[in-house]
């Protein structure tokens, strides 16, 4: 069953809406779903990390509205809600290549060109980059900079990095302007390539989409 | 018309907020040579493989005088993308050049941009790939690939677009001896097949001397010498501070020939240089 | 003094890249850490800074194993130079640049001046105290690479393909650079290179590594005396050292071999 990017950023969207539509426990069942789908799709080390990430950091916004004095239930469901929407985009992000998500923005959102590629290129240039931010760390080491200590003092370490890493960015930015005036970039790039059309299990899907998103209409007067 | 696929006149160049690069340069590339751009760090061999597609002075800016001729027509008034066509460039900083995903949406990049069909698309893709010794890598994510690999690449999307030019600067900078020996000989193999005009800035001669025909010479943005490999050379070797760059076998031949007073071959390779030696000289000191 | 005794090295569930690697290199010599690509020549030299640690045997640096220690401990006994300048520039001024090693071990004020400054003129960079680092040329910023590593005063330079991607012209500056920072100073250069000319011209002694073995360790002149296996290495004899021991003759470039050699008899003019 081959479902469009566009339809996924729409189911996406959707679940964004009804994690504040539907009742809690819609919510919880959503969540079990989107585990479920991730798995099934993806289970490699990075996924299963992403998930571990997501679940301290959703762990980590509870607390806080605890903190704040927020009664156990609601910091729950604020948990929860949250939790269901990062994981929504998990899914999009595991199920569909990144040029596709950036083809249907630019096709059906009309996002312009260029920032939708960005979306390719900073896929593209991120593993170049953690690879140089690695022998830049290194060159720091080998200067005196020790790197024993506690957590802070290795994030710190990260911090200093920054800067020459953005202004390699921005020398590599130059020339991958340059590249992309070379190869013809511009509106024509997208228009060009195969447009995505939507098949049976898209329109499926999306009538779920719609008539889910209508509970509030329909739990009122079924 | 002319011969030329590369023509400079009176061409001056200046960055916008930088000094001249580039003083008065006159010179004839002419199709299906295979040439040599060599010379000092900073004598303005990149700034001329842009003039070639336009980057500069157009897309660039700054202050320029006279004209860059590319295959009959000046690079004036033209879009770089529609110049780069017809001419390849691979830049040195090449990994900034690949701008895809995969190894097959890189190669389809410039030919999807100017509007080929699918069908077309993939049929280049698939020769330009093979013919790099990338065969059947559409599908390969770009962190798949090595170095000498995604080299190749780059060179796979320039070809795919059929340009009868190839501009290379400084492409085997970064590689160890045998990586760039290897993609020389694929270049030569490239060339002589598809019978293409290339154009290579190389530090290191030794690479290209199998191969070249041509030589041009820059130094402190003016052509020093130019010509023929054997002319350019002798030229080169008269100013003594472009003769370190002359291959080692040419600054023997050319030592000895002033020396002697004789005619030696004109050396591509060792065995060559070594068997006339061995024929004409002994060795043993010299009080001359 | 650094020593490596017995190394064996193969990064995570990988194939061996260092098998059994023993050598010593001592104070003061001009060393060339030679081999094909994939040797596992720049893992080596990372053992010798502690960037990584062996599987089995052992490292010394100065006396000192270092196993449990990281190359911030050996910052000021082995200065590292990587390959890529752009990736090593951290601070804004040149001055800053190579202050900031110093600074690293928390030196006064005036020690921080009076190093970087007598790192800057050993590289021939004081009048460039003031610059930015990415307006240098590539010739100077490899420079200021060894400035910036030479600052905290080690005994060891180490240098990963110093020389790549330049014009002769500068080639030989940096070659005539680091001489003199060996002869000079007594430090010690160990040279990671594929530049055989450069190797054959400037240094003394040369290791060679050929898929994870040391397969030579000597003199530098005995390697290219035109009897060893270079090919065999994945190495290739310089041109000039082909002819000079083709004619019997020493040569260390083309006009010195050109200076040696006679006309056959009866060799038309």
């Amino acid at each position: 069953m081959r479902i469009t990017a566009f339809t996924q950023l729409i189911t996406v969207l959707a679940v964004t809406a009804w994690v504040f539509l539907l009742p809690i426990s819609a919510v919880a069942t959503i969540l079990v779903l989107e585990l479920a789908l991730l798995l099934y799709i993806k289970h490699d080390r990075l996924t299963m990390a992403a998930i571990g990430a997501l679940t301290v950091f959703t762990g980590m916004m509870i607390l806080l509205q605890l903190l704040f004095g927020s009664p156990l239930k609601v910091s729950l469901a604020g948990g929860l809600r949250m939790f269901v929407m990062t994981t929504a985009f998990l899914c999009l992000l595991a199920a569909t290549k990144i040029q596709d998500i950036a083809q249907a923005l630019v096709e059906k959102f009309r996002l312009p060109c260029e920032y939708a590629f960005m979306l390719t290129t900073a896929l593209r240039f991120v593993p170049d980059f953690l690879t140089d931010s690695a022998t830049t760390l290194d060159a720091q080491s080998c200067r005196g900079y020790s790197n024993r200590g506690n957590i802070f003092k290795r994030l710190y370490a990260y911090l200093a990095v920054v800067k020459p890493l953005v202004m390699r960015a921005v020398a590599k930015s130059d020339t991958l302007a340059l590249s992309m005036e070379l190869k013809g970039f511009g509106a024509n790039t997208y228009q060009n390539m195969c447009p995505q059309k939507l098949g049976v299990a898209d329109y499926m899907v999306l009538l779920i989409v719609i008539v889910l998103s209508a509970y509030p209409l329909w739990s009122k007067y079924l | 018309m002319s011969e030329a696929a590369i023509k400079f006149e009176k061409f001056y160049y200046g960055y916008i907020n930088g000094n001249v690069v580039l003083h008065n340069v006159n010179l004839e590339i002419s199709k299906g040579s295979f040439t040599v751009i060599s010379g000092p760090s900073g004598a303005g061999k990149t700034t001329l493989c842009k003039s070639m597609v336009g980057i500069i002075p157009y897309y660039y800016g700054g202050r320029y005088a006279g004209d860059v001729e590319v295959l009959g027509e000046s690079t004036k008034g033209k879009r770089v993308s529609d110049l780069s066509m017809r001419v390849g460039l691979m830049l040195d900083d090449y990994e900034s050049q690949l701008v895809s995903l995969t190894a097959g949406e890189e190669v389809a990049f410039s030919l999807l941009n100017h509007g080929f069909a699918p069908e077309e698309v993939a049929t280049r893709t698939k020769q330009a790939l093979a013919d790099v010794g990338l065969p059947g890598r559409e599908n390969y994510q770009l962190d798949e690939l090595s170095g000498g690999q995604r080299q190749r690449l780059l060179l796979a999307s320039v070809l795919a677009v059929h340009p009868e030019v190839l501009v290379l600067d400084e492409p085997v900078s970064a590689m160890d001896p045998d990586g760039a020996h290897a993609l020389y000989k694929l270049l030569y193999k490239i060339y002589k097949e598809y019978h293409m005009t290339v154009i290579v800035v190389e530090h290191n001669i030794n690479f290209l001397l199998p191969y070249a025909t041509n030589m041009i010479v820059m130094n402190k943005g003016e052509v020093a010498a130019q010509g023929t490999f054997e002319e350019a050379a002798a030229i080169a070797y008269e100013i003594p501070e472009l003769r370190q760059n002359l291959p080692e076998l040419w600054q023997v031949k050319l030592a000895l020939e002033n020396r002697f007073g004789i005619t030696l071959g004109a050396w591509r390779n060792e065995e060559e240089a070594l068997k006339e030696l061995q024929e004409k000289f002994v060795g043993g000191g010299c009080d001359d | 003094m650094i020593e490596a005794k017995a190394v064996n090295f193969a990064y995570h569930r990988g194939e061996p890249v260092l098998n059994d690697i023993s050598c010593k290199i001592k104070d003061g010599e001009f060393v060339a850490l030679l081999g094909h690509n994939g040797s596992g020549k720049t893992t080596l030299s990372r053992l010798f800074m502690a960037l990584l640690h062996p599987r089995s045997g052992d490292v010394f640096v100065g006396g000192n194993n270092i196993a449990d220690l990281e190359p911030a401990d050996l910052a000021h006994q082995v200065g590292y130079v990587f390959q890529n300048p752009d990736l090593q520039i951290l601070e804004d001024t040149v001055f800053e640049e190579v202050a900031y090693g110093p600074r690293c071990k928390n030196k006064s004020e005036n020690k921080v001046k009076e190093q970087v400054e007598a790192a800057l003129a050993a590289m021939g960079l004081a009048e460039l105290s003031d610059a930015y680092p990415r307006t240098l040329s590539f010739g100077q910023k490899r420079r200021l690479g060894v400035a910036a590593a030479l600052a905290l005063n080690p005994q060891t330079l180490i240098l990963d393909e110093i020389t790549n991607g330049q014009d002769e012209q500068e080639k030989n500056n940096m070659m005539q650079y680091l001489e003199k920072l060996n002869q000079e100073k007594g430090i010690t250069i160990i040279l990671i290179t594929h530049d055989m000319n450069i190797a054959r011209q400037y240094t003394q002694r040369a290791l060679v590594l050929h898929n994870g073995d040391l397969v030579f360790d000597g003199a530098t002149a005995d390697l290219y005396d035109g009897k060893s296996e270079l090919s065999e290495w994945g190495l290739k004899q310089p041109i000039i050292a082909t002819l000079s021991a083709t004619f019997g003759v020493e040569a260390q470039n083309a006009k010195e071999f050109c200076e040696k050699l006679y006309l056959k008899e009866g060799v038309a003019q």
